[in-house]
């Protein structure tokens, strides 16, 4: 029991660090674009059938169908960007979301018409790591590695590049980055495609640890969004630290109790943030 | 103004009469079925646009519905509890929960999208609380409602029963409504939708008022759910509880204006018979391409007639009149 409490401990950082790069692309979205984007999680799934179409269709080799995925969810972005979010830019905020919770709607529906409801994935052996009576899949280690080396490049991107200042820049204060000349529309297409790639990069951490079907995408909205709303919307850091939280917490009441039970504990956080908190645990702002 | 008044209650009424008649002058039973259909939707809708029309969009309402749906056949299965007592018990158990999930949500002030995502957490922790109960409620492979054919429980020979039971609790929910647009209410809820601190001020109690049409919407809603359960015989979380029944009923609203009376009638009838257009004249392999189409033209609602369909004509009947006028 302690060596199973041990493995969860450790898949649920491992998989936080996964969670966090998840968590900080949606953060990117909702500081810089303002709008929350409800159809993150399914994005994942699209990538995911993406890099399976192009490994098994077009027999491209499974790093460069990776790669392609990547680019390809990008373009998504910034296709999102183009038809739905640019027309919404001043609607209320609602409006924002249901548009984008029925866009929920027809990615996974064209993804259940073109791929069908029946379970997809590339088998792929990859060793396991034995410590004693601990185990660990070396496929969550690449993926938590990955994740982790992806944060720290759009740590230096935004702390140390013109253009990633320029991001911070309009999620700051939008006036004031257009009086110093930057513009808000490439700003906001640039979040999108950076925010679209991290979901086609996230699910090539998936690929060798999941199978895919249309309906994948939904729980990783979830948990998406409970991790942004626990590190404080709009908070890059504090959705680091949270992702951590999250992950730990979900994966050990899973192996105490049940899946369902997990995420019934991580809904009800997410619930009781949003009234008590909701600036975030590490939010300063009253 | 009066004239179009004038104009859509005598079109109510034509509309009330064609729906009274309409399974005695139609024999396929094919077709009163999705009729049924199209009003205990519609009644659902209307119960979730009387709070959306404030401001308060619940995507949540699944909740209320898997009450509704589940509580009766499962005091049924297990207890043998008549539905006609069983849809009494998740009525209560519905209010109580709304009660509860409204008063802490308004107590600490959430607003729009905040109160959209809280209530969609809602709706999602509901169906995995069925899927955790799957002993009892068989998870996410439903749950049948045992059959007896026997009026004590709630079983009709005749379909059609449902027909007319749904029929007139559409037109109850939409009589309420109508109260509503008369009464001191709908000022108070205007008031506070606009400014909350303002209303407060103004001496309108925010959360009384909140509460009481959140329970009407809850308890309305969960007798939609024990009605739909009770006719189609069969419950389960991806059909009647859970985050994609709260959002159909929310865009079902929306589509045809959550403003308007008749607007969550107009957006059932239109979703429910373009689902089952699609589903009969492409066949099941494409079941999911009348979502993308459904998926798409809600996009293209939200973006370009944000008021729903009814909204829009309204608005555009408006507009003709005023130049009419403004000629003579």
């Amino acid at each position: 029991m302690v060596e199973q409490i041990i493995m969860a401990l450790l898949n649920g950082i491992l998989l936080g660090g996964v969670l966090a790069l998840l968590a900080f692309g949606l953060n990117l979205i909702f500081g810089v674009v303002k709008i929350i984007h409800m159809a993150y999680g399914q994005f994942v799934m699209l990538g995911f059938y993406f890099i399976y179409f192009f490994y098994t269709a077009w027999h491209i080799p499974l790093l460069l169908s990776m790669a392609m995925g990547i680019v390809a969810m990008g373009l998504i972005g910034i296709l999102v960007q183009l038809v739905i979010i640019n027309p919404l830019l001043k609607a209320p905020r609602l409006n924002q979301l249901l548009a984008l919770a029925s866009l929920i709607i027809v990615v996974e529906n064209l993804a259940q018409v073109i791929w069908g409801a029946d379970y997809r994935g590339i088998p792929l052996t990859m060793p396991i790591i034995q410590f004693g009576e601990i185990f660990i899949r070396s496929s969550f280690l690449i993926a938590f590695i990955g994740a982790i080396l992806t944060l720290g490049l759009l740590y230096l991107f935004l702390n140390r590049t013109y253009l990633g200042l320029g991001i911070r820049a309009v999620a700051q204060d939008l006036e004031m980055a257009k009086g110093v000349g930057i513009n808000p529309n490439v700003i906001y297409y640039l979040t999108q495609a950076t925010g679209g790639a991290l979901t086609g990069l996230v699910a090539a951490f998936f690929i060798p640890i999941y199978t895919v079907h249309p309906h994948f995408g939904a729980s990783f909205t979830l948990m998406a969004f409970v991790i942004v709303v626990f590190g404080g919307m709009g908070n890059l850091l504090g959705g680091f630290a949270s992702a951590f939280i999250i992950g730990i917490a979900t994966s050990v009441t899973a192996v105490l109790s049940s899946k369902e039970i997990a995420d019934i504990l991580a809904l009800v956080l997410f619930i009781g943030m949003m009234m008590i908190r909701p600036q975030g645990l590490f939010g300063t702002e009253s | 103004m009066q004239l179009i008044s004038k104009f859509s209650r005598s079109g109510l009424m034509l509309l009330l009469i064609l729906l009274i008649m309409l399974p005695f002058l139609i024999s396929s039973s094919y077709l009163t079925h999705i009729v049924t259909l199209i009003l205990l939707w519609s009644f659902v809708a209307t119960a979730w646009a009387y709070m959306a029309r404030f401001g308060m969009v619940s995507l949540g309402h699944g909740v209320f519905l898997g009450i509704g749906a589940y509580f009766p056949t499962l005091m049924f299965n297990y207890w043998g509890v008549t539905p006609w007592i069983g849809i009494f018990v998740g009525l209560v158990v519905a209010i109580v929960i709304a009660a509860i999930l409204g008063y802490t949500c308004f107590r600490f002030g959430l607003l729009g999208d905040y109160f959209a995502l809280v209530t969609l957490a809602v709706a999602e922790v509901s169906a995995l609380v069925i899927m955790a109960l799957r002993e009892i409620t068989g998870g996410s492979l439903g749950y049948t409602l045992r059959s007896t054919g026997r009026l004590a429980d709630m079983q009709f020979a005749d379909k059609r029963v449902f027909y007319f039971m749904a029929l007139i609790l559409l037109i109850g929910a939409m009589y309420i409504w109508r109260r509503i647009d008369k009464s001191p209410v709908r000022l108070a809820l205007t008031a506070i939708e606009e400014s909350e601190i303002a209303a407060a001020s103004l001496g309108v109690s925010v959360i009384r008022y909140k509460m009481m049409i959140t329970l009407l919407s809850a308890a309305l809603t969960a007798l939609g759910g024990s009605l739909y359960a009770q006719y189609v015989t069969y419950v389960s979380p991806d059909t009647i509880a859970g985050v994609g029944v709260s959002l159909s009923v929310c865009f079902k609203a929306i589509l045809g204006g959550m403003f308007a009376v008749l607007g969550p009638f107009v957006g059932s009838a239109i979703i429910v018979s373009l689902e089952e257009y699609v589903r009969i004249s492409l066949g099941t392999s494409f079941l999911g391409l009348s979502q993308i189409i459904f998926g798409v033209s809600l996009l293209l609602m939200i973006i370009f007639m944000p008021r729903g369909i009814m909204g829009s004509m309204s608005m555009a009947v408006a507009k003709r009149l005023n130049r009419i006028s403004a000629r003579h």
